[in-house]
């Protein structure tokens, strides 16, 4: 008998090719590397490399939460103007109250982006709303509230009282506090989805919808779970955003939605939903962010950046649904021929 | 119920018919504010500013009755628009650089159309990356600062008047542009194979429609009207800039949904969503006249969007249950319409055999 | 076997159902034990879906009710049927393909340590041995999406045995399995009997019926037939008991005159799917095509008619090579398919009766690319007086149809393409009586006018009554071809299940 032979071929080659993603994606990053390293001369240095963290760390942070909705087959294009909303209240309170606790007022950024991120969960899963529609129409209403609340004008970094900033410039161990704090949250979040029961059903869900529901998966409180805990990270997002550009105004983080949406695709979490690692939106944020590194120091044109993620967006759908599609032809196949082999011998 | 009252629910529930009410009542509001918004020139030059988003909302209806979406529309046109100028600063005669911004528009949406029917992957996800990408390429193509020299004969398209220099030469141009698609929609055989497609691909592939070519053909269409939309916008603001309708995607996007249009494919009306234009444009108007800022404005018209599609589920919901039929959709028409035209044509008169040419 | 005097874990009183029109169930009543195998029997559109559903909570009944250990319980949706024990195993699986199997079998409850956390471990410990009770050649860690339709079946029955079931309802579950799975399959069941689960079972294999079964309840037309122990049932009662008339009566085959071969298929392969299938069609002829669900019947009619690409292989229609590149191109050359989904793939529910009847034949009706209304109008009013189709007007919406209706919508659609050879996917699956007669009636005018037919059906009576010959397939292979005059459901069976007649 070589049945158990062929089982872990079969998981093997599945594995494998998941595993192949995040390879691949840290094959691209060193290729990145190298190239600007070579091309850019301070590509290299300390400095530089805090640099990257720090703009890495907060669309990680962002990314989390975008990853759990893109995971139940649903999309969330509101957490640029939640981030740039919650940005601007975290500023506006550490203005007008220069002693407020710091840990007090990421918690109302936080509670703000939850009930942000509910209101486009209630309406994808009870109002029945498709999520591009709702979270299109959310990102302007939001951006549309922030506008009212900033009334035009602006928070500096002189409003704002140190302790908040060293957010931003601390770097214990070399490494900014905001690197810290977005590896909690990516640490945070792969534990959640490996080992909390309900995130599990994110995955199922985003799998397969119908056969969720016949599964007694309260498919709709999910949905909305989902949306709040994107909103809610999207809200701690603001708050580190209002920490590292002190400077917020109503336009603040005006397209971060699309800087989290590339990391989370290339990232290899599928559009389709049901499937997709921490792990590889972090090294996809790491990608996207070490990309448009180079591109500054190399002074291309902003707006290459603009392009390179649109495009990233696009190569990473293709290949995704390509590679879906030969892994279930091989996986099928294979098993094709192991049924034969096994009715051959049946047959004899 | 009495059948009177059913008859007068029946065309009450048209969405049509609620679009022109909203358009009464918006303008009854529009009044209050200000006794200008009923002046000749007010009401003729309402649509105007909104010409573009018009004719891109045209397009999008195609995308969206086919099941699909683009959402890359708006920095398409803006591709459309900066190639326009920069192939008109180059020399070229404006009339072949705006014809030129028409096939880049074009040729984008087929991009899209290409991997989307081709390789058969989600329309969302595309162009969602390809309104980056075309965004992007808006900026790297127009390095510069902007172009606004165009000849004055050209503006005249979007900005001219004719009849005693009070018809916006936009108003005809729209009207005729959305005449025409609705033939295209309604009244061909592509726009059937659309519908069908919007609301079966499977049944429609099993059927020998032509679907992978037609998903295209959507596409390029959103495509070719996102450049007109483009030739349009540079007459109207007489200039071209790489951010060119920023922020406009939310109109678009409003304009179809509350015209009617089922986000999940395969039922709108062109009527509905130039009805939907016009309420869009209507309210923008009034909340100018209201000194309402333009980001505040979003709030409402995102509203809107939000409301139309909860309405149209809980109509849907609400009719599924009882009728086991969709209303709000072209069927119902049809029931009027074909019985009428039965009496006058009996079905006697039929021909025979349809398959003998 | 329980003694008969205990309390029923189910029993049914009166149940009735009326869908648009349909009767599906009328006055059924009867009861079942628990630890008994109990085997569920009829034709298609006999009502036993429909009580399925109605038992799982799915739907509920207009009339009558149920009894669950002797009180009487309404079963509100599918989560309080589990809740009380009853676990249906869907004809149609519903898997996750993104996950393992171990995590498809506890998808919504994994089991958890003691810190509500999963625990993976005891996971796939616990999926493992359920895998192994089964005798299945897969592991836990497995990804489902490489998984075929054979195996997603067993993947289902794994679902259901791993929830504590008091009454376990398992609806065609051999479908597709083969012999050696299907005796897994069995010794399961009789363990799970022997635990005193009650288990409901759904076959059209009546040996099966008669080797696993307890007692047998059989069904006809939506009426309860007889509830009576396996033991003291032939399998010729049985017949008797679900047909409820001779075959004539039903299946009204005109003769036709069998002309030239208009169709020739040869070497027809698809990886994995179907291997070198030839045969030949003549026109006026009508033949069958037998073979259980998952043999490949619709896989090769899909390939022909160019919704699924062969691998190798050529056919030809009336002598001259044809390359099924798309559907579109197998309607220009004659062929039409009425395909066996047809929710999904047949017709366009929210679109008028008209416009489904026009849809494969627009180009025709549409020159110069505008649409004929009237046309159309008058194409469907045609074929609704041709096929009795009971729509109001050709603007009635399909979607408000009954069942049968749309059935004959979908054949008209095929028919005003004139085809030569017309391929039928499981024509009469789910419709009523009356239909099923108008559909059969339907497909015999057809064949003596000069229309070649093939006949895909699971339905052997209706193969047997209507085919001049009948080729069987059996994984992926034609396995047999049996003359009208020697076809017999025993011979059929024996080809289709691979195993020597049984003498009967």
């Amino acid at each position: 008998m070589n049945f158990p032979l062929r089982r872990t071929s079969a998981q093997s080659l599945a594995s494998a090719v998941f595993r192949l993603r995040e390879i691949g994606i840290l094959f691209a990053l060193g290729a990145a590397v190298a190239f600007f390293a070579i091309r850019a001369p301070n590509f290299l240095s300390t400095g530089n490399w805090q640099g990257i963290a720090q703009n890495v760390a907060i669309v990680i942070v962002v990314g989390v939460g975008e990853t759990l909705v893109v995971l139940t087959r649903n999309i969330d294009l509101s957490v640029g103007s939640i981030v740039g909303l919650t940005a601007y209240l975290s500023a506006a309170t550490f203005a007008h109250h220069t002693g407020a606790s710091v840990a007090l007022v990421a918690l109302i950024a936080i509670a703000i982006g939850f009930g942000l991120g509910l209101v486009n969960g209630l309406l994808v899963a009870v109002a029945r709303v498709p999520a591009i529609i709702a979270t299109l129409a959310t990102l302007a209403i939001y951006r549309g509230v922030d506008v009212q609340i900033t009334g035009g004008g602006n928070i500096t970094a002189y409003q704002l009282p140190d302790r908040f900033l060293k957010l931003a410039s601390t770097k214990p161990v070399g490494v900014p506090t905001l690197a810290w704090i977005a590896a909690g949250v990516a640490i945070v979040g792969a534990a959640a989805v490996r080992w909390a029961p309900w995130s599990r059903d994110f995955y199922a869900i985003g799998s397969n919808p119908e056969a969720a529901r016949f599964a007694g998966i309260p498919v709709g409180r999910r949905v909305i779970t989902a949306f709040a805990i994107s909103g809610a990270l999207a809200g701690l997002g603001g708050f580190l955003f209002a920490s590292r550009f002190p400077t917020v105004d109503a336009v603040a983080a005006k397209g971060f939605e699309l800087d989290v949406i590339t990391a989370v695709v290339i990232g290899g979490v599928n559009v389709f939903g049901g499937s997709g690692t921490m792990l590889g939106v972090v090294l996809g944020a790491l990608l996207v962010a070490t990309i448009q590194d180079g591109f500054t120091l190399l002074r291309i044109s902003e707006f290459w950046r603009l392009f390179f993620n649109g495009f990233a967006i696009v190569v990473a759908v293709t290949i995704d649904a390509l590679v879906t599609r030969r892994l279930q032809e091989a996986l099928r196949r294979r098993r094709a021929e192991a049924l034969a082999a096994r009715h051959l011998e049946a047959g004899t | 119920m009495t059948a009177a009252r059913a008859i007068a629910l029946r065309l009450l529930a048209r969405w049509e018919t609620l679009l022109v009410v909203a358009i009464v009542g918006a303008g009854i509001w529009s009044t209050t504010l200000s006794p200008f918004f009923l002046k000749r020139a007010n009401l003729l030059d309402l649509v105007t500013p909104y010409i573009f988003i018009g004719l891109m909302a045209f397009g999008l209806t195609f995308v969206v009755v086919a099941g699909e979406i683009d959402i890359s529309i708006v920095s398409n046109m803006a591709v459309s628009v900066v190639c326009f100028a920069q192939v008109f600063d180059a020399g070229v005669n404006v009339w072949l650089a705006a014809l030129i911004g028409l096939v880049v528009a074009t040729v984008l949406g087929l991009v899209n159309g290409a991997l989307v029917s081709v390789l058969d992957l989600p329309s969302l996800a595309i162009t969602l990356g390809t309104m980056a990408a075309y965004a992007g390429l808006a900026y790297v193509i127009l390095s510069g600062e902007g172009v606004a020299s165009f000849p004055s004969g050209y503006t005249k398209i979007g900005g001219g008047y004719i009849a005693g220099n009070e018809l916006p030469i936009a108003l005809p141009v729209i009207l005729a542009v959305a005449v025409v698609l609705g033939i295209v929609l309604h009244a061909t055989r592509f726009g059937r194979y659309v519908f069908t497609i919007g609301s079966n691909r499977e049944a429609a592939r099993f059927s020998g429609i032509p679907v992978m070519r037609v998903r295209m053909a959507v596409f390029a269409a959103s495509g070719l009207m996102a450049g007109l939309a483009g030739v349009v916008y540079v007459g109207y603001f007489g200039s071209a800039r790489a951010d060119a309708g920023t922020g406009s995607l939310l109109d678009v996007v409003t304009a179809v949904v509350l015209g009617g249009v089922d986000i999940f494919g395969g039922a709108g009306s062109m009527l509905g969503v130039f009805l939907a234009l016009v309420l869009v444009a209507e309210l923008r108007n009034g909340m100018q006249l209201a000194n309402i800022q333009g980001d505040t404005q979003d709030i409402v018209i995102g509203g809107l969007l939000l409301a139309a599609i909860v309405a149209g589920n809980l109509v849907r919901r609400a009719q599924t249950g009882r009728f086991r039929v969709r209303p709000l959709r072209l069927g119902r028409k049809e029931v009027i319409a074909h019985d009428a035209a039965d009496a006058l044509m009996p079905s006697k008169l039929a021909p025979q055999n349809l398959k003998g040419r | 076997m329980t003694e008969p005097g205990g309390t029923p874990l189910l029993e049914l009183r009166g149940v009735t159902k009326t869908y648009g029109g349909v009767q599906a169930l009328a006055d059924v009543g009867f009861a079942i034990q628990p630890a008994t195998v109990h085997a569920l029997v009829g034709e298609n559109g006999a009502g036993k879906s429909t009580l399925v559903k109605i038992v799982t909570g799915v739907i509920h009944p207009d009339d009558g009710e149920l009894l669950i250990d002797g009180a009487p319980t309404r079963v509100g949706d599918p989560q309080a049927a589990h809740r009380l024990g009853i676990v249906a195993m869907y004809q149609e699986p519903t898997v996750f393909p993104d996950l393992t199997v171990a995590e498809n079998v506890f998808a919504g409850r994994h089991p958890r340590s003691g810190v509500r956390t999963v625990d993976w471990r005891a996971l796939r410990i616990e999926a493992s041995r359920i895998l192994d009770e089964l005798g299945v050649d897969f592991g836990p860690d497995t990804p489902v999406r490489g998984l075929g339709v054979a195996d997603r079946q067993l993947l289902e029955i794994a679902k259901a045995l791993s929830s504590s079931a008091r009454l376990l309802i398992m609806d065609e579950p051999t479908a597709a399995l083969s012999p050696n799975e299907v005796e897994n399959l069995f010794a399961t069941v009789r363990r799970l009997r022997e635990r005193g689960v009650a288990i409901v079972f759904i076959s059209h294999r009546l040996e099966e019926v008669t080797l696993i079964a307890d007692t047998v309840t059989i069904l006809r037309d939506g009426r309860h037939v007889a509830t009576q122990p396996a033991a003291e049932l032939s399998h010729g009662a049985i017949v008797r008991l679900m047909v409820g008339r001779s075959l004539d009566a039903l299946f009204p085959k005109e003769e036709a005159e069998i002309g030239d071969v208009v169709f020739r298929a040869g070497g027809l392969s698809r990886g994995g799917v179907f291997s070198k299938v030839s045969f030949e069609l003549r026109r006026g002829e009508i033949v069958g095509l037998a073979g259980f669900v998952g043999s490949g019947r619709t896989e090769v009619a899909r390939s022909i008619f160019g919704i699924d690409p062969l691998d190798t292989g050529r056919l030809w229609i009336e002598g001259e090579e044809f390359r099924p590149r798309s559907p579109r191109a197998a309607l220009r050359r004659g062929l039409a398919y009425l395909p066996e989904d047809r929710l999904h793939q047949g017709l366009v529910q929210p679109m008028s009766v008209g416009k489904n009847v026009s849809m494969a034949v627009l180009p025709e009706l549409t020159p110069g690319g505008f649409l004929r209304p009237r046309r159309e109008r008058a194409l469907a009013r045609r074929f609704m007086n041709q096929l009795r189709i009971k729509a109001t007007s050709p603007a009635q919406i399909v979607r408000s149809l009954s069942g049968g209706n749309q059935q004959k919508v979908v054949l008209s659609k095929w028919l005003a393409a004139d085809p030569k050879i017309l391929i039928l996917d499981e024509p009469t699956h789910g419709v009523d009586v009356g239909t099923k007669a108008d559909v059969h009636r339907t497909i015999s005018h057809l064949a003596a006018q000069g229309l070649t037919i093939l006949l895909i059906s699971s339905e052997l009576l209706e193969v047997l009554g209507m085919s001049d010959r009948i080729l069987v397939m059996r994984e992926g292979r034609l396995v047999a071809e049996i003359g009208r005059a020697e076809a017999t459901q025993e011979r059929v069976i024996a080809a289709a299940a691979g195993v020597a007649e049984a003498a009967a």
